[in-house]
């Protein structure tokens, strides 16, 4: 069967963390899983983060993995919500997946640096490298959805941006 | 209007997270009900590997828990 063709639209989900003014909070997740040598995560909602330098995860994550994270590709501290945390880089392979029944996805590899002790909601943030370097993001607060394309969209609609 | 003629009407996903606090949860993407919860992690995950349309959220702070900016 051929793969959906991009754009992949996802409806805005519920985030239990807080209430705005007393209204929920909706944010553009989307189901992704990691993979690695046979091992892979059931889906998982990722969060896209324009303002993340790089693609974070929960270091549970690595452990349904079977990573070993003391042998890492580096370390980096990142400072969050007014404190620091470390975050353990290892490259692992990532999976988009449609939100249809086709079971299609995207994979590809990249960074993914495990932070310590990050049990909340959310256990993916899909920031700049390793996410918005292989997808065009359209996010929009006012449709509630977000909607994931070829990383060359942005270039076909709005031309090569020049600096 | 079709949005992007995917999906033809798209609403926020809500789902109800009241008696879930300091459990991890998976939801129905269809639904977006909680259909599995536990307080470890790694039984929700094995549980969410056998079920379709199923994606691990996290856990559900309690009410009075300090929410970060960014990674909680």
């Amino acid at each position: 069967m051929a793969e959906p063709k991009t754009p992949w639209l996802y409806p805005y989900r519920e985030d239990p963390q807080q209430t705005r003014l007393g209204q929920p909070v909706f944010r553009p997740f989307v189901p992704v899983s990691l993979a690695i040598e046979g091992a892979s995560t059931p889906e998982l909602e990722g969060l896209i983060d324009t303002g993340a330098d790089a693609i974070l995860a929960s270091d549970l994550l690595a452990d349904e993995l079977g990573l070993d994270l003391a042998d890492n590709e580096g370390e980096e501290l990142h400072a969050v919500g007014g404190r620091t945390v470390v975050a353990r880089y290892k490259t692992v392979s990532l999976r988009l997946h449609h939100h249809d029944d086709s079971g299609a996805r995207r994979e590809w590899e990249a960074p993914v640096g495990f932070v310590d002790g990050w049990h909340s909601f959310g256990l993916v943030l899909l920031g700049n490298v390793g996410f918005l370097d292989h997808f065009t993001v359209t996010a929009s607060r006012f449709s509630q959805a977000v909607a994931v394309e070829d990383r060359d969209g942005f270039d076909d609609r709005f031309g090569v941006v020049l600096a | 209007m079709e949005a992007a003629g995917i999906i033809g009407c798209v609403k926020p996903t809500r789902t109800d997270f009241k008696g879930y606090e300091g459990r991890y949860v998976a939801t129905d993407t269809r639904t977006g009900q909680v259909v599995i919860a536990d307080e470890n992690l790694k039984v929700v995950l094995e549980k969410a590997r056998k079920l379709d349309h199923v994606v691990v959220g996290g856990r559900v702070p309690h009410a009075d828990e300090p929410i970060y900016v960014g990674l909680g």
